[in-house]
């Protein structure tokens, strides 16, 4: 069980085009306690997505500071990043992202292919992370043969198998149906409050919201809002 | 540790048609060049035979074969004065030789097209001088009678040679000779001819010439001081060592193989352009994966590498594909080929197989193939930028 602060001081962000800058971020602070579950809204445009990236080292800032744990991400180089994402950091996506040619169980083994670990590790490993998730009966199954939820539960496991101390997610439930989504939610929560995870959820469903403990409302990049919200429960959630 | 080679196998086979038309390409080329390097194989193992450099090839000055050779009997006389041949009870090794060509049904096609082969006329000297001769099959030829002997890839490659047949010769094809035995000369050239007695030969084809004379030198012997001593005004003959000779003789088929090295060459090109395309459509199609395998730590250089094994798993498989359809012809077909020597006109048959050397040099062609096609299209992978490809969905 591992879980990392996360801390933004200052942070721009800008895009160019043909030469015209594009602010997305414009100073923004931010701080995330370790162990938090945090929403993250606000309109097309505001920088949810972009602040994730930075705070996931896939993008680096055009100014100010990105702390996650201990690693300050604007002074590490790309390479630095991408063996620290390896580690630290768990990923969800909207689209789930799965390799359509492998089974669950390979699809969540592939973060522990970067891992000194043999053979027999691995396949332990991911067959806790697909038992957390409910799918210890379709660890054979491709992608295409399970469904919308099922297939995220699979993204949800490849998160968690490197047992990150971060998990970004950025509209996991967007493709989802109300009922379906609820059930990735309840996971999340599991994965904030049984595992401490710290994480970060891009969302524009207030109600997905409603699973954080904190929303930050991002306007035009920046701190709009930061809403502490009353913490719906695993089991009020499952109910 | 590197992506599953079940990752990059599988995804070979998520395009199924552009796949399988890169292979189709990819075995193309390796069939071709296996089938080239096979032929180029046995066309040295055959002259590599006739390499035994103590033996001359005597022929009149000016000509270029044994079959556009004469030599009259008192020039071919004028040998006896050489110091440096072999000798034996029977006396020095020296072969009156006549060669004239005939017309046969190739077996291959049925008999459809005929080729030249070359009919030899020797005395029992030659068995000394061509050491390589042996009887495989029935027996030699009786002086006697009118009998004649084939050598066993002429017999492989043209109707009615068997044992027991007759082979009508002469200079009116009306002289019944026939076939006693079958031999062998190590899988050289030799073994592409018709031998028989030579003054019958002469007789039947109402020759007073002799095509040429085979020389076995003495051990220690200098084949070049003898050829110039040949070559000189005592005897004034044209004179070259058995490689030399057939060097010359296999020059033409060594220029289609040339011809046909560029055209593999080409080829090669035409498989790199299809295998790159199909890495870019494999590229192009997976840009949100590959985003996914950089964000969860996998790092361009290992996309990179990635994408080069699937380009090099995609080219063996064509490689194995195109050496099995090789192979297959091989089988089918037969793997005895022929062609004309460049100045005799007469057939050279080989015997093509596909060594284990041959496959892996056709598969290290393949791979790097494969490499080259993927150069660029992995390099594309490697640099997918993963914000801009997990923003598109």
């Amino acid at each position: 069980m591992s879980a990392a602060e996360i801390e933004c001081i200052d942070v721009r962000k800008v895009y160019r085009k043909d030469r015209i800058a594009i602010p997305v971020l414009d100073g923004l602070n931010l701080r995330i306690a370790a162990g938090e579950f945090v929403t993250l809204m606000g309109p097309s445009g505001s920088g949810k997505s972009t602040l994730l990236h930075l705070i996931g080292g896939l993008d680096s800032p055009t100014g100010g500071s990105v702390r996650v744990g201990d690693a300050q991400l604007e002074r590490m180089s790309e390479r630095e990043l991408t063996a620290w994402r390896s580690r630290h950091v768990g990923f969800i996506f909207q689209m789930y992202h799965l390799v359509p040619v492998l089974t669950a169980a390979q699809n969540v083994e592939l973060p522990l292919l970067l891992f000194k670990m043999s053979a027999a590790e691995r396949r332990e490993r991911v067959a806790t992370a697909l038992k957390i998730v409910g799918l210890s009966d379709r660890t054979d199954h491709r992608p295409n043969q399970l469904s919308g939820g099922q297939e995220q539960r699979v993204a949800i496991a490849r998160a968690l198998v490197t047992d990150p101390d971060v998990i970004l997610a950025d509209e996991p439930t967007g493709d989802l149906d109300a009922r379906t989504s609820e059930e990735i939610l309840t996971l999340l929560n599991l994965l904030n409050t049984e595992f401490g995870k710290t994480i970060l959820m891009v969302t524009h469903d207030p109600k997905a919201a409603a699973h954080g403990q904190r929303t930050i409302h991002l306007e035009k990049g920046v701190l709009e809002r930061d809403e502490v919200m009353p913490r719906k429960t695993v089991a009020a959630a499952s109910a | 540790m590197a992506l599953p080679i079940s990752y990059h196998w599988r995804n070979l086979f998520v395009r199924k048609t552009t796949t399988a038309l890169t292979m189709g390409v990819v075995a193309a080329v390796v069939g071709v060049f296996a089938w080239m390097l096979g032929f180029s194989a046995a066309l040295d193992d055959s002259l590599s035979v006739a390499s035994d450099d103590r033996k001359l090839i005597v022929l009149k000055p000016g000509a270029t074969a044994e079959s556009n050779s004469a030599i009259p009997i008192e020039d071919y006389n004028r040998l006896n004065q050489l110091t440096e041949l072999a000798r034996t009870d029977a006396g020095s090794l020296q072969s009156p030789e006549m060669l004239v060509q005939i017309s046969l049904p190739r077996l291959r096609d049925g008999g459809r097209t005929a080729a030249n082969v070359a009919v030899r006329g020797v005395t029992e000297t030659a068995f000394r001088v061509h050491t390589t001769v042996k009887i495989v099959a029935g027996r030699t030829f009786n002086p006697a009678a009118r009998e004649v002997i084939v050598g066993r890839a002429a017999a492989a490659q043209f109707a009615g040679l068997q044992i027991g047949s007759t082979l009508n010769l002469g200079y009116s094809g009306d002289r019944g000779y026939q076939i006693v035995g079958h031999f062998s000369a190590d899988g050289g050239p030799l073994e592409s001819e018709i031998w028989g007695y030579l003054p019958s030969l002469l007789n039947a084809y109402n020759r007073t010439m002799y095509s040429s004379a085979n020389l076995r030198l003495r051990d220690g012997a200098d084949p070049k001081a003898v050829i110039g001593e040949i070559e000189g005004p005592a005897i004034q003959l044209s004179a070259q060592t058995e490689p030399a000779y057939w060097q010359e003789q296999s020059r033409n088929i060594r220029t289609y193989l040339g011809i046909a090295n560029f055209l593999v060459a080409i080829m090669c090109i035409a498989a790199v352009f299809s295998i790159a395309n199909t890495m870019f459509a494999s590229v192009a199609g997976r840009t949100r994966e590959i985003a996914m395998l950089r964000t969860i730590g996998f790092s361009g250089g290992q996309i990179l590498t990635g994408f080069v094994i699937e380009s090099v798993l995609l080219s063996l498989i064509g490689g194995l594909i195109g050496c099995a359809g090789t192979l297959a012809y091989l089988q089918l077909a037969g793997s005895t080929k022929d062609m004309f020597g460049s100045t005799t006109f007469t057939t050279l048959a080989f015997d093509i197989r596909l060594s284990p050397l041959i496959v892996a040099k056709a598969l290290g062609l393949v791979t790097l193939v494969g490499i080259i096609g993927a150069a660029v299209p992995a390099r594309r992978a490697a640099r997918v930028q993963v914000v801009n490809a997990l923003r598109a969905e």
